[in-house]
């Protein structure tokens, strides 16, 4: 009981994490170890028939944290195709939504600010659809997948050098259920 | 090799307009060719607005609106002592007569008298034009309205005054609308042409991209990316919106045809971006181009028949040319290797774009048919999303220099970039009305 209740509350600490940065952290996080907390005392009228059962629904357990799954992938230059050292990562989030094949995800597609705005929005539905692509290759289907380009709209890093706009140039995942 | 290049009349042409201009000169007409006289701009002396009653409206002001709009015409150069002009006014005034030979010898060729009165609520502006070697006044206009939209007022004078001496459609009364996030999400907004009277049209409080014109000058179209996806809108000046498309991906660079019926757009909805031709209430897609490589930012020829876009199938993003139901694209871009953004003149036979030219985002047009490519812009700062005014002369852009970006226009034959925003806050994506 108590471990499902602490499971329930790291995974609410995980999707708070997530909505509030926007991109995937890399951060593990750390359940409560459980040996640690001291047995309940006595608690009076309280009973084991009374005691409330933690709501737990099946989509919010989850074998990994989400985070660790969708990280960002990158692009070269003014293209859109995925690199190889992508391609482990495209599999492990295949894996990870055949296991949980009732969530959806928002594929989005970033460039630098070098191109002008109007084509960058074009190429960053490009890279979009072309994560989309891969995904639905390895057996996702397409309908839980979905698109949306912001262009040069929303740097990871704003400042003008090489390191920079590698950052920017990315596919980033959005998890919903 | 892209070049610098002003449009000069070749030399038997400069023999021929300056044989025009004697002729014009020696019958007195007023009308000036200007399709053969390139540079023979006519003299125009603007003195200072007479005031009648109250001070309603800022005399200064009228006359300042009534400068810029003949003085960036194209057609017109003002006389520029104002000292000289203003005193000669003040000698008619108090002569009580027009001392036409005082003002020719300040070298003008013609004489707009402006007069701006009313009250609270009403303003009228009223000019009278006068041909100096004639010795008369040539044609009057009044003009009445609310005291808000005095600049309207002068605005449609300065409108008749370039279609009565050149036959030419002026663009005093056109307006730009933008996109600027300097109240923290980026809106559309829309200003008068000359850089005035800016006025927020979108609340959407998301982000919006791209607005171009329905014809008439009242509605625009625009993209949003709102909640996690792109919708294409339609919102009158006022700011009463609807939402027109909504499809999966894509719903991107809008572009009203000409006659206001139909709309292109980029949609990616079928797993690629493609220009797809809809009704105008975002109804009825029709796809036009087809293939692996990436189709967007389309605009149409003014009659409607064909459509420009950017495709990179080429393997970098060109300009193409197409029939507007589809067809083989040609392309017309054919120096450099990235040119994006293409709007297509009113007039017809040029598309302006930008062009990335040893690293730098400069405005080119290319003729559609010969492909001569012409760069209207030079040096630093990176100039994007041109767009055309309706005489198919001036072009307004956006240029990013310094960590800001400002609206510019610049008259393709004159090359000299005026800037038209300086408040707080980047502006981008211009579209000019009709």
């Amino acid at each position: 009981m108590r471990k499902n209740l602490a499971l329930v509350a790291c995974l609410f600490a995980v999707f708070a994490m997530l909505s509030l940065s926007g991109c995937g952290s890399r951060e593990e996080v750390m359940v409560d170890p459980i040996d640690d907390m001291e047995p309940a005392e006595d608690v009076g009228a309280i009973s084991g028939d009374d005691l409330p059962l933690a709501e737990v629904s099946d989509e919010t357990v989850y074998t990994e944290p989400v985070s660790s799954v969708f990280t960002d992938i990158h692009f070269e230059f003014d293209q859109y195709n995925i690199l190889a050292r992508d391609e482990a990562v495209l599999q492990r989030i295949a894996n990870w939504l055949r296991e949980n094949d009732q969530v959806r995800v928002m594929i989005e597609g970033h460039c630098d600010e070098r191109g002008t705005n109007e084509y960058n929005m074009a190429l960053g539905e490009q890279r979009a659809l072309a994560a989309r692509r891969y995904l639905v290759g390895l057996g996702v289907g397409a309908a839980r997948l979905g698109t949306v380009s912001y262009g040069e709209e929303q740097p990871l890093d704003p400042r003008s050098t090489e390191d920079a706009w590698s950052k920017n140039r990315r596919a980033h995942f959005v998890v919903s259920e | 090799m892209l070049e610098m290049k002003r449009r000069r009349a070749p030399l038997a042409q400069l023999a021929l307009s300056l044989m025009l201009l004697a002729a014009v000169t020696a019958s007195a007409q007023v009308h000036l060719n200007v399709s053969k006289a390139f540079g023979q701009k006519v003299i125009v002396a603007v003195p200072l607005f007479e005031l009648e009653g109250g001070t309603i409206v800022d005399p200064v002001a009228a006359r300042d609106v009534l400068e810029f709009d003949l003085g960036h015409s194209g057609f017109f150069d003002i006389v520029g002592n104002r000292e000289f002009v203003d005193e000669t006014e003040i000698d008619d005034r108090i002569s009580a007569r027009i001392a036409f030979q005082e003002w020719s010898a300040l070298g003008a060729e013609i004489l707009v008298k402006g007069k701006i009165g009313g009250d609270l609520t009403e303003v009228y502006v009223e000019a009278t034009i006068y041909d100096l070697a004639q010795g008369k006044a040539i044609f009057g206009r009044r003009y009445v309205g609310s005291r808000e939209r005095w600049r309207d007022a002068v605005h449609s004078i300065s409108d008749d005054i370039v279609f009565k001496l050149t036959g030419e459609t002026g663009i005093a009364k056109t307006k730009i609308a933008f996109t600027s996030s300097v109240t923290g999400s980026k809106e559309v907004y829309v200003m008068d042409y000359d850089g005035e009277n800016l006025r927020r049209v979108t609340r959407q409080n998301a982000i919006a991209l791209s607005p171009d014109w329905f014809p008439g000058g009242e509605e625009i179209v625009y993209t949003i990316i709102k909640e996690g996806r792109h919708q294409c809108w339609r919102t009158t000046i006022a700011g009463s919106g609807t939402k027109l498309t909504a499809f999966p991906g894509l719903n991107d660079f809008a572009s009203p045809s000409p006659r206001g019926d139909e709309i292109l757009m980029s949609l990616s909805k079928d797993g690629n971006p493609e220009i797809y031709r809809l009704r105008a209430d975002g109804t009825d897609p029709r796809r036009l181009t087809f293939g692996r490589s990436t189709e967007s930012s389309p605009c149409w020829s003014p009659d409607g028949r064909r459509v420009a876009f950017v495709s990179d199938r080429a393997g970098v993003p060109q300009v193409y040319v197409m029939g507007a139901s589809g067809g083989t694209p040609r392309r017309v871009t054919l120096q450099g290797n990235y040119n994006t953004s293409p709007d297509w003149s009113p007039k017809g036979d040029l598309i302006v774009y930008t062009s990335r030219v040893g690293g730098t985002f400069q405005i080119c047009t290319v003729d559609v048919e010969t492909g001569e490519t012409i760069r209207l812009t030079s040096g630093a700062g990176q100039k994007e999303d041109p767009s055309w005014a309706r005489d198919g002369r001036h072009v307004v852009y956006s240029v990013k220099q310094g960590g800001k970006t400002d609206l510019y226009m610049i008259d393709i034959y004159e090359l000299e970039p005026v800037r038209l925003t300086s408040g707080a806050g980047d502006y981008l994506s211009p579209a000019w009305s009709d």
